[in-house]
C-alpha cells in the first residue's frame, strides 16, 4: 500500500529520532507505521521511502491508576492498553477499529473517534501529554501528566489528528475513565425519514444520557449483528447506546421506551452488555471496512454536517446511490457512507455549500487518491497549516504526499 | 506621554472606527494598564472598541502597517497578566461585540460574539433545558472570548471538561487581518487549529465569534457539604472518591481560612471550627444519584467527616455554589491585598500539595487560605498580604514561587486554568525542555511571524529572559 523501500523497527525513541534525522539529511520520505490498520487513510503517496515501525516502542511507561491517567509508548496496541486499564476497572472511552492491531500512536495520529463520541468525545479529548520526533529528528514533548493544564500551547491538540504530517508520535499520556458497570444498545426500525428526524430531534431533549446515537441504513446492515433483518417497509435502524451502573442503564432504557412510545416508535431490540458487543464492534469498524465488506468500486466516505442535517444528508446520499450503506453517528453529524467513487465529487460540493465536508477514508484500488480527491478543497486556515508543516517538517519527509505538503517552504 | 510614532496610527484608528471608539489620552488609558494581575503595569498607546469583525480586521491591518503590537482584551479578569500591554501597543476591546446571535437547540449550539459575558449566555438559556457548561468563578464578568482565549475551567470542569470541550467553532482575525472561520462542523481535512487557538491567550488570533456547545441540564442533582476535621482527611476522601470510579460533577474544597471569610461575608452557617469543607455535587439521571450519594458519603465518613449534609432544595444549592464562587472575593475581608495562585498536581498528590502549601506559608510567614477544584488536583492557594509592606510582598512572591515549584516537583503544572500570561513566564523553562519550547515557538511563528499579537506573553523570549515592561 505504501511505497516502502525498506522498513526499520527502532528499539527506542532515540534510535527512532536518529533514523528520522538521517532520513531528513537525505531528503528521504518517512512513513510511520503503527498497526497498519488505517494505512489507506489519506492520499496515496508515490515516492518510495522509509517505513518506520513503532512496534519496538510498546512499553507501559506509567500507570498511576488512582490519578486516572496512563502513559504508554506509541506502538502499544489498543487491546493491550485496554487490558491494562480493565485490570484497574478503567477504560479509554474512544472506539478504535481493530484494537488487536491498531496502535495508540496511530489512533492519536488519526484522531480516532467512533460511536461513543456523542457522550465521551474523541481521542483529542483524552491526550494530555505526548512526546514526538519532528521532521528534523528532534525529540520534543508537550502537555504533561495532569488532567487540566494551561501552560503554553496545546501541542497535543496540534498533533492529534495530524496524520503524522508534523511529527512521529513516540509516547502518549491519556486521561482515562472509570469503566461503566453495564452497557446497552436499544434499536428501533424507522418507517420513514421524517420519523427519523423527529426521533433524532427528540433525542436532543431526552432525559437519558446516550453514549451513542446511530442511524444504520443500507445493505451492510441487512443482517446487522444481533438485530436481525430490518422489518419490511422500514428505511433504517436507529440505535441508541447507554452506559452506566445497572440501575442507571435499566432506567435509561425504560425512559427511552417511554419517550419513544409517545411518538409511536417502538424499541424492537434491546441488547445488554455482551449481547451488544458485536453491534458495537460493527458500529466501530464501519469507518474502516475490510475489502470484503465494501462493494466493488465503492469507497468509504466520511461526511460531516451539523447534527440537524444528518437525515437530509442521508437522503441525499441515497438519492445518488439507492443502495449505499450508511452509518451516521447522528448526534455528532458524522455520516459514514460506502458510495461509488464516482459520486464523491458531486456530493462533496453539495455538502461544502452548507458548511459540511467530505473526506474519502478509503478508496478502491486503482482509483485516484491524490490530496485533492481524498481531502477535497483546502479547509479554512490552510495557509497556517502549510506554515506549520514547513516549520515542523521543513524537508517535507513525514508522510510525504498523504496530507499536508511542504511545498513552497522557504 | 504618547509616543509620537503612534499619532498617525491614532488618527487613522479614529477615522476608521469613529473617535468615540478610540481612546488615546493618557488619563483614559490608565484603566488598561493591567488586568486582574496588578503586580506589573504598563500603559497602552491606544485602546479601541470595535463593533464588528470587519472593524477588528481593519484595526489589525492598521497595526500591521504601523508596526504596532496588539493586545486583545475581554473583561480583563485575567489573573496572569494576559492583558498587560507589554511595550505598549493597541488594546483591542471585545466588550462591545456582545450579541448572542443564535441559539440553536436542535444542534445544541449557540453562536455568540466574543464579548458576551459568560453569565449572559446562561441567562439567555434559562428555561431552555440547556446550559453552557464552563462556569469560571468570574462568570458574571468574564467574556466567552476570554474564556476561549484562556481555556477557562470552573468547578464543573471535573465532569464536563474545560472550555475547549464546549467550543464547536470560532471566527478569528489572524495577525495579517484575514478572517478565519473554523467549524462549527469539524473538518477532518486539516489540523486541529480550533484546539490550538483555544487557550492561546490572544497570541495567535483575536477571537471574534464563538460557536459553543450547549449541554442538556441534568435531570437532577445532589449537592453535598462534607465537614472535615483536617485538611488531610478531606483531600484523602476526595482522592478516594475519584479512585473509586465515581465521577461527581464537581468536588470543591475550602479550608478553614477561606471558610471564615465566606462566613463573614454570607453567613451561610458554615461551622468556623471546621478545618475543611468539601462541596461535592453528583448529577445526572435521578435513578443513579442516590447510590452515588451514598458511596460519596461512605468515603467521606471513612475519612472522619463529622457531617455530610445534602442541600435541601434548589435555593440552598444555589447558595452553596454562590458561597464557593464568591469565596475569592470574600477574601478581601481578611486582608487588604491577596494573590490567588493556580497550580495543579496529579489527583493523588492533593493531600501532599496542601500539606506543603501550609509548610511554605509558615516558613515565609505568609498567611495562605485555600480553595481548590480538588477533583482535578487544581489548587488555588490565596496568599494574603498588605501591599504597603515591602518585606511581606517579597515573602509572598517567594512563597508563591515555592508553591509552584512544588507543583512541578509533584508531577504537575504551574497553571491549570489561569494561563501563563506574563506572571508565569519564568516557569515555562522549568516545565518544558528547550526543544519543547521551540516547538511552541514554531506554532506561534506559523500564526504570527512578526510576533505582534500579544507579545511578551505565554512564551519566554528565546534568550530565556522574561518580558520587560
Ligand atoms: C475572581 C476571579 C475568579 C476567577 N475564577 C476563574 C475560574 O474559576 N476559572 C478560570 O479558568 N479562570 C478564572 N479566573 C480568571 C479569568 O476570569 C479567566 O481567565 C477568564 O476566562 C478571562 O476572561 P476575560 O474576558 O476577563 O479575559 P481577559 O482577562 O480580558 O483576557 C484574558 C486573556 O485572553 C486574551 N483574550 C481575551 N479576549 C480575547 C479574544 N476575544 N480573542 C483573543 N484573545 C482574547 C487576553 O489577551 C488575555 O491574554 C478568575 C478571575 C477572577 C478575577
Amino acid at each position: 500500500m505504501l511505497p516502502l523501500s525498506e522498513t526499520v523497527t527502532p528499539a527506542d525513541r532515540n534510535e527512532l529520532a536518529d533514523r528520522v534525522r538521517r532520513a531528513a539529511e537525505q531528503g528521504q520520505p518517512v512513513y510511520p507505521l503503527g498497526g497498519g490498520t488505517n494505512l489507506a487513510y489519506g492520499a496515496a503517496p508515490s515516492e518510495p521511502g522509509l517505513g518506520l515501525s513503532l512496534a519496538g516502542l510498546e512499553r507501559l511507561v506509567d500507570y498511576p491508576a488512582r490519578d486516572l491517567t496512563i502513559t504508554v509508548e506509541a506502538g502499544m496496541t489498543l487491546a493491550t492498553l485496554a487490558e491494562h486499564l480493565a485490570a484497574e476497572g478503567q477504560q479509554l472511552p474512544v472506539d478504535v477499529p481493530y484494537p488487536d492491531r491498531a496502535t495508540v500512536g496511530g489512533a492519536v495520529a488519526t484522531g480516532a473517534g467512533g460511536p461513543r463520541q456523542y457522550r465521551w468525545g474523541t481521542l483529542r479529548d483524552y491526550v494530555i501529554g505526548l512526546s514526538a520526533v519532528d521532521g528534523c529528528g528532534t525529540l520534543f514533548s508537550a502537555g504533561g501528566r495532569v488532567v487540566k493544564n494551561a501552560a503554553g500551547y496545546d501541542l497535543c491538540r496540534l498533533l492529534t489528528g495530524s496524520l503524522g504530517s508534523l511529527a512521529v508520535i513516540v509516547q502518549v499520556t491519556l486521561m482515562v475513565k472509570p469503566r461503566p458497570q453495564c452497557s446497552a444498545l436499544a434499536a428501533c426500525p424507522i418507517p420513514d425519514w421524517d420519523t427519523a428526524e423527529h426521533l433524532l430531534a427528540g433525542l436532543v431533549r431526552t432525559q437519558t444520557l446516550p453514549s451513542a446515537i446511530e442511524l444504520l441504513a443500507g445493505p451492510a446492515w441487512r443482517d446487522a449483528p444481533s438485530l436481525g433483518p430490518l422489518p419490511a417497509g422500514a428505511v433504517a435502524w436507529l440505535a441508541v447506546g447507554f452506559e452506566g451502573t445497572d440501575a442507571e442503564v435499566r432506567w435509561m432504557l425504560a425512559r427511552l421506551r417511554a419517550e419513544w412510545g409517545e411518538t409511536g416508535a417502538t424499541v424492537a431490540a434491546t441488547l445488554l452488555d455482551r449481547q451488544a458487543d458485536p453491534l458495537w464492534k460493527a458500529l466501530t469498524e464501519f469507518r474502516q471496512p475490510g475489502p470484503e465488506r465494501i462493494a466493488d468500486g465503492s469507497c468509504a466516505a466520511e461526511i460531516r454536517v451539523l447534527p440537524g442535517h444528518v437525515v437530509e444528508t442521508v437522503r441525499r446520499v441515497l438519492k445518488i446511490d439507492g443502495i449505499a450503506s450508511i452509518l451516521a453517528h447522528a448526534g455528532n453529524g458524522v455520516v459514514l457512507a460506502h458510495i461509488p467513487a464516482a459520486a464523491v465529487a458531486g456530493l462533496r460540493s453539495a455538502f461544502r455549500a452548507s458548511g459540511g465536508s467530505l473526506v474519502v477514508a478509503s478508496a478502491p484500488a486503482g482509483t485516484t487518491r491524490d490530496v485533492a480527491t481524498v481531502w477535497g478543497p483546502p479547509p479554512g486556515g490552510w495557509t497556517v497549516m502549510q506554515a506549520l508543516k514547513c516549520r515542523f517538517d521543513p524537508k517535507g519527509i513525514l508522510n510525504r504526499g498523504r496530507f499536508l505538503v511542504a511545498d513552497g517552504c522557504r | 506621554m504618547i509616543a509620537t510614532a503612534t499619532i498617525p496610527l491614532l488618527r487613522e484608528l479614529r477615522r476608521r472606527l469613529g473617535a468615540e471608539n478610540v481612546l488615546g489620552a493618557p488619563s483614559e488609558l490608565v484603566v488598561y494598564e493591567c488586568d486582574g494581575f496588578t503586580i506589573e503595569k504598563n500603559r497602552p498607546d491606544a485602546v479601541v472598541f470595535p463593533r464588528s469583525t470587519e472593524q477588528v480586521s481593519e484595526v489589525v491591518k492598521l497595526c500591521a502597517r504601523y508596526g504596532a503590537s496588539i493586545v486583545p482584551r475581554g473583561a480583563g479578569t485575567s489573573l496572569a497578566g494576559g492583558c498587560l500591554p507589554v511595550g505598549g501597543g493597541v488594546v483591542v476591546m471585545l466588550t462591545r461585540m456582545k450579541r448572542i446571535l443564535t441559539i440553536d437547540l436542535r444542534n445544541r449550539m449557540a453562536v455568540v460574539e466574543a464579548g458576551v459575558p459568560n453569565l449572559e449566555l446562561s441567562r439567555a438559556l434559562a428555561g431552555s433545558g440547556f446550559h453552557f457548561a464552563p462556569d469560571p468563578s468570574s462568570q458574571t464578568a468574564s467574556t466567552i472570548g476570554g474564556n476561549v482565549a484562556t481555556n477557562a475551567g470552573g468547578p464543573h470542569t471535573l465532569k464536563y471538561g474545560v472550555t475547549l470541550n464546549h467550543v464547536l467553532g470560532l471566527e478569528a482575525v489572524l495577525a495579517d487581518g484575514s478572517v478565519l472561520q473554523i467549524g462549527p462542523v469539524p473538518d477532518p481535512a486539516g489540523l486541529d487549529l480550533l484546539g490550538v487557538l483555544v487557550g492561546s491567550e490572544g497570541t495567535l488570533a483575536i477571537v471574534t465569534k464563538v460557536w459553543v456547545r450547549l449541554t442538556p441540564n441534568p435531570e437532577d442533582y445532589r449537592t453535598l457539604r462534607a465537614i472535615f476535621t483536617s485538611v488531610d482527611d478531606a483531600t484523602n476522601a476526595i482522592s478516594d472518591i475519584i479512585a473509586a470510579g465515581i465521577l461527581p460533577a464537581a468536588m470543591e474544597l475550602m479550608d478553614q481560612g477561606i471558610i471564615a471569610a465566606v462566613e463573614e461575608a454570607y453567613r451561610f452557617g458554615f461551622p468556623l471550627d471546621a478545618k475543611a469543607i468539601a462541596v461535592i455535587e453528583v448529577d445526572g439521571p435521578a435513578a443513579g444519584l442516590d447510590e452515588q450519594e451514598r458511596r460519596v458519603e461512605t468515603i467521606c465518613r471513612r475519612w472522619n467527616a463529622r457531617e455530610v449534609l445534602r442541600a435541601a432544595d434548589p435555593r440552598q444549592r444555589e447558595l452553596l455554589w454562590k458561597c464557593r464562587k464568591m469565596a475569592v472575593g470574600a477574601v478581601g475581608r481578611l486582608s487588604p491585598s491577596y494573590c490567588i495562585q493556580d497550580g495543579v498536581v496529579p489527583r493523588t498528590r492533593l493531600p501532599h500539595i496542601l500539606r506543603r502549601i501550609a509548610e511554605i506559608g509558615a516558613k515565609h510567614r505568609v498567611r495562605i487560605v485555600n480553595v481548590a477544584h480538588a477533583g482535578d488536583g487544581n489548587v488555588h492557594p490565596i496568599l494574603l498580604f498588605d501591599e504597603r509592606d515591602r518585606d511581606e510582598v517579597a515573602r509572598v512572591l517567594e512563597a508563591g514561587r515555592e508553591v509552584l515549584a512544588e507543583c512541578i516537583a509533584s508531577g504537575g503544572s504551574v497553571t491549570a486554568e489561569h494561563g501563563i500570561g506574563v506572571e508565569k513566564l519564568d516557569f515555562m523553562s522549568r516545565l518544558f525542555a528547550p526543544a519543547d519550547l521551540k516547538a511552541m515557538r514554531r506554532l506561534r511563528e506559523a500564526f504570527d511571524p512578526a510576533g505582534r499579537l500579544n507579545p511578551g506573553k505565554l512564551l519566554p523570549s528565546e534568550c530565556g529572559a522574561s518580558a520587560q515592561t
